[in-house]
């Protein structure tokens, strides 16, 4: 292995995804630097989500290789992923619709603390510190992503954006060291998309690699060091944004 | 690069939760409502107290199975099984090989305990009605076999001469001591309920319950933390199932029938779903309210089964729905 | 083990398998209708037996109309079951869990209602036509065991006949492919279910009318029955109702071989084990599940 390589955060290997005859994905290959944000742009239903399911571990792929930090994690579960702190969110939001939005980011706490049945039970002075943290931390998530004067409400009554948010904020929680994120800035008015395109630089920039699939232009350009472009489920660009704006292949495929 | 965000989080101070008077209230109506039926029942003994004992069982295995449906939204038809083991177990251990209590109601629950993993295992990966289908035959099977294994549980007979519980010689056979000892038992349940609740755990539990996609790409391992849930919910199941047989001194299969599952669905579906106080306020309902209409006792399964009908249609979320309404949260 | 024992076993096994299949069928319309599993079907199998047995014996009537009431008459209480209990649930797109535990009340509704009305004694009904067992190689061939499955399978050729052929039929069929699209082709979806629950309730009524005589009916035979059909209907790849049928001809075969081995009186819990066996290792049937 490369010296390049192996600094990558991610490493996607020729991976293929096939829904009987439909080819979804077809060999797509790229990396993630880690401090870097990366975009995967593409016409709907080139295959995007189909990759970051691939990634995520949500699907299996056909054949190809997916690395995180240098290690094949191709036939992992989502939750042995997560647990190396590959952290995705989803395109159709999933929250918790029964917990306030508070309980939801503490949900996403569940990696980064410990403790099961005994310290539930006897809760010990280490587990009410630790409780007491989560919350905390938790709050403060909430407050980063804007939705402090939301936390004690109910999931399931948040706007559409302010879901979006709270998905962020739980993924967050877990801390990742590759945070995938699926259309975050879908649904969000100008003010929660300008607030997001800050974030995300701003959690790249203290060492958490970003992987967003987008459709705002706007935020791909002002966010993202490197942009990959499917369309029809293979990879037709890659590049600096600046470079891809002007590729005739990716004007082609968005026109055409 | 093992920098994580929590660096870059601005030191916020935290907003702590608004707990309102209202709220209060709001919470402790249903336990003062509770502890007014039992305190009634301790105060008059006799058969009222006899009701509320069984009621108070019946809530510890309630809150068994809320664990598995209220926190974690699964399915099981069959926890009349786990009750059966601890039951069967506790009779068969201090009437056949003179144990004492104590160590025949652990050996009950490990047996209970180690069934629920034996089966949760192959049964927990099915869904819907597979899953639904799959837990009833359990519960079915082992009604069955409590029938058919004449030897050792002497089937429909039933093994009578069943100890009570004796703490430090001091046998617990009257009415106010058995209810006393019923109400410690419901309490201590309660508490770990409303711990596990508001615990990583009970946040485990309900992350899978909300959404299993969300919850495995949070690191949370589903299949484990259902198991997890199972066992806890035949546990209670078990230990209710051997107060059962101390309380009444006999045990039989019809016990254990496909009526109790249908009666405890009541109870939890009355008092509410998903809360600590459901379980206990549904089977004290359930169980008090067709005594006070004699008329009314023959026609006690039949009004089980319409009761759930009806709720299941009209009050999903059960009386603690209607006093949560004075609240504004809906969940912990 | 002899023969003929053997060859007995298997001709009451067929026709007891029969019998599961028809209450198979009746999940499988149910299901494919509205994609609820109806746990209280055994219900109608019990009152198939107990209404006839009223009618006949309390009320007097002829054998043959009896019969023909009682059918009519559960095929009614379905209808009620949906309007009543399913309806109001599957309009408010309730949790499957929560119409299964709907059901599963309702099926201890109508027991008590039918104990209270009648009471606990087993009944049963006299043989469809009074002739000796026919003998065939030594194997005693039971008469009702020859009605059962002559009848099963003239009910079979007619429902494929039903299904196939009329309006009705076809559009309880596109139901079952797609709810969505058979409502936007003007398909009443609503009465499907109502036909659907009254056309189950009336196989389940002759499945139990047709094996009375043969054993007995109480107001409590009905979940045995339910487990049996339902596991006819995984077998045979649950939403198939041909299927469901042949999985209750194996079943009860299979039932009747493994009582000859381990004795009657561990008969339901062989079917639960091959229920459990089927759901742990291919839950799909031995035909594919249907969609």
């Amino acid at each position: 292995m490369s010296a390049q390589a192996q600094k990558a955060c991610l490493e996607v290997q020729d991976a293929t995804r096939r829904f009987g005859g439909l080819v979804a994905v077809n060999a797509v290959s790229f990396q993630v630097k880690p401090r870097s944000v990366t975009a995967v742009i593409g016409p709907n239903g080139a295959g995007k989500t189909t990759l970051f399911n691939l990634i995520s571990g949500a699907l299996s792929p056909s054949s190809g290789r997916v690395l995180f930090e240098g290690v094949d994690v191709t036939a992992e579960p989502p939750e042995a992923k997560a647990a190396r702190g590959l952290i995705r969110t989803f395109q159709l939001v999933k929250l918790f619709p029964e917990l306030s939005a508070v309980e939801n980011v503490k949900v996403g706490c569940h990696l980064r603390t410990r403790g099961g049945l005994l310290a539930a039970l006897l809760r010990p002075r280490w587990a009410r510190r630790m409780e007491a943290e989560t919350e905390e931390r938790a709050r403060v998530l909430l407050e980063l992503v804007g939705l402090a004067a939301t936390a004690d409400q109910p999931a399931a009554a948040l706007s559409y954006g302010q879901a979006r948010l709270l998905e962020v904020a739980r993924a967050l929680a877990a801390q990742p060291r590759l945070l995938m994120l699926d259309e975050p800035a879908a649904g969000l008015n100008a003010d929660e998309s300008a607030r997001l395109a800050t974030l995300i630089r701003r959690i790249a920039d203290d060492g958490t690699a970003v992987l967003l699939i987008e459709h705002d232009m706007h935020l791909v350009m002002n966010t993202a060091d490197e942009v990959v472009v499917v369309d029809f489920g293979k990879k037709i660009a890659q590049g600096a944004p600046d470079r891809i704006r002007q590729d005739p292949a990716v004007i082609a495929a968005y026109l055409g | 690069m093992n920098s994580s965000p929590s660096t870059i989080l601005p030191k916020a101070v935290s907003v702590p939760a608004r707990v309102s008077p209202r709220r209060h209230l709001a919470q402790a109506a249903p336990w003062l409502a509770a502890a007014a039926v039992v305190g009634y029942a301790l105060v008059v003994g006799g058969y009222p107290a006899t009701v509320v004992g069984f009621a108070l069982i019946y809530a510890i295995f309630v809150s068994g199975l809320n664990i598995f449906m209220g926190l974690t939204a699964q399915v099981s038809f069959g926890q009349s099984a786990f009750a059966a083991i601890g039951g069967y177990g506790s009779a068969i251990l201090t009437t056949q090989y003179d144990w004492t209590w104590a160590p025949a109601m652990l050996a009950g629950l490990a047996a209970a305990v180690a069934a629920a993993f034996v089966i949760g295992y192959p049964t927990l990966r099915l869904k819907g009605h597979y899953l639904s289908m799959a837990t009833l035959a359990i519960g079915l099977i082992a009604h069955e076999i409590a029938v058919q294994w004449e030897s050792v549980t002497l089937g429909y007979l039933g093994i009578s001469g069943v100890p009570p519980i004796d703490i430090a010689g001091f046998e617990l056979s009257s009415d106010r001591a058995t209810l006393t000892m019923l109400t410690v038992c419901v309490l201590a349940t309660a508490f770990a309920v409303a711990r596990i609740r508001r615990s990583r755990l009970g946040r485990a539990f309900a992350g899978l319950a909300g959404s299993e996609d969300a919850a495995r790409a949070l690191g949370i391992d589903v299949a484990r933390y259902k198991l997890l849930s199972f066992l806890l919910a035949a546990g209670f199941a078990s230990f209710s199932g051997s107060l059962f047989v101390h309380v009444v001194g006999y045990v039989s299969p019809e016990v254990f029938s496909l009526h109790m599952v249908i009666l405890s669905f009541t109870m939890l579906y009355v008092g509410g779903i998903g809360t600590v106080v459901g379980p206990v306020i549904g089977a004290l309902v359930v169980s008090v309210l067709p005594e006070t209409f004699r008329a009314l006792r023959d026609y006690q399964d039949l009004a089980y089964g319409a009761a759930l009908i009806l709720l299941l249609i009209f009050a999903p979320r059960g009386l603690a729905g209607l006093f949560a309404a004075l609240d504004t949260r809906r969940k912990p | 083990m002899d023969f003929t024992l053997i060859g007995q076993s298997l001709v009451s096994g067929l026709g007891i398998g029969c019998v599961y299949g028809l209450i198979g069928i009746g999940f499988c319309v149910i299901y494919n209708a509205s994609g609820i599993v109806n746990f209280a079907q055994g219900a109608f199998v019990m009152l198939g037996g107990m209404i006839t047995h009223a009618l006949f014996v309390r009320v007097e009537l002829p054998y043959g109309l009896a019969i023909l009431l009682a059918v009519l008459i559960v095929a009614l209480i379905g209808v009620v079951l949906e309007r009543v209990v399913v309806r109001p649930l599957w309009t408010r797109n309730a949790p499957m869990f929560v119409m299964i535990l709907a059901t599963l009340a309702a099926q201890i509704v109508i027991e008590r209602l039918t104990y209270l009305a009648a009471d606990d004694q087993p009944k049963t009904l006299p043989v469809f036509t009074d002739v000796p067992p026919i003998m065939l190689r030594g194997i005693a061939v039971n008469i009702q065991s020859l009605w059962i499955i002559t009848g099963s399978l003239a009910i079979v050729a007619l429902l494929a006949l039903f299904f196939k052929t009329t309006r009705t039929g076809k559009a309880m069929r596109a139901c079952a492919i797609n709810r969505e699209a058979a409502a936007l082709q003007g398909i009443p979806v609503h009465s499907m279910l109502a036909l659907a629950f009254a056309l189950s309730a009336g196989l389940g009524a002759v499945a139990g009318i047709m094996l009375t005589p043969t054993q007995y009916t109480a107001y409590d035979v009905g979940v045995p029955f339910a487990i049996s059909g339902f596991i006819a209907a995984i077998i045979g790849g649950f939403g198939r109702p041909f299927g469901a049928f042949l999985g209750g001809l194996m079943l009860g075969v299979v039932q009747a071989t493994a009582i000859l081995y381990f004795g009657a009186g561990l008969k339901t819990v062989i079917a639960l084990s091959i229920l459990l066996l089927f759901l742990f290792v291919r839950p799909s049937g031995l035909l594919g599940a249907a969609k």
